[in-house]
């Protein structure tokens, strides 16, 4: 990764990393689960699996903002994060009234994939991170 | 935040990864400041004005 700076380095190899590991636990963990059916204690165990490194990549995003020594690139996260957060809270706050007030729902029975915000909002803040990269790019 | 910088790196023939690569910040940052969309904090302002030798106030105006 030549032109990078040493935190922004190891900020994307750590995430790629907690990533990774989340990718991995979540299939393994449908693999085991429709195959073995695990019953008692177990199951909150192995439920709780792919929390980690969704926990990990939380601290992954501290820690780069900690290290990153070049205070715009700071700025830029921040603020991608601030509208990954936005976006995160104004389609699940929507989702919830469509469930609750209309009853539009993704299964049978309902079940809300609370596990999809994360995802929802690294998405969104990638997507503004996109859209900061490209104002600030531009010489006007 | 109006600035000289664009102006002042012109002048010593430096390119903004040049500029960036002494301030120790990304030539993204260096953009951002020249285009007037980001105004930097005191401490890289004050980097910025012992760099080119002078002081803030002569590189960045308080400008609409």
């Amino acid at each position: 990764m030549p032109g990078m700076n040493p935190a922004k380095r190891r900020y994307l190899i750590r995430f790629l990393s907690t990533t990774g590991v989340y990718v991995i636990i979540s299939l393994a963990l449908v693999h085991y689960l429709v195959q073995v059916r695990p019953t008692g204690p177990v199951v909150y165990f192995l439920a709780l699996l792919p929390a980690i490194p969704i926990i990990g990549s939380i601290v992954v995003i501290g820690l780069y903002i900690a290290e990153e020594k070049d205070e715009f690139q700071r700025r830029l996260l921040e603020l991608s994060l601030l509208w990954g957060m936005g976006g995160t809270l104004a389609t699940t706050s929507t989702w919830g009234f469509l469930e609750t007030f209309a009853q539009v729902h993704l299964t049978s029975p309902p079940v809300s994939p609370l596990f999809w915000v994360f995802t929802l909002f690294i998405v969104c803040t990638a997507i503004a991170r996109i859209g900061l990269d490209v104002y600030y790019r531009s010489r006007k | 935040m109006k600035n000289r910088l664009r102006e002042l790196r012109g002048e010593r023939g430096w390119s903004q990864a040049e500029l960036a690569d002494r301030l120790e910040v990304s030539r993204q940052s260096v953009n951002a400041i020249e285009t007037g969309k980001y105004d930097p904090s005191l401490p890289l302002a004050f980097r910025l004005a012992r760099l080119f030798a002078m002081r803030i106030e002569e590189i960045f105006t308080d400008e609409a």
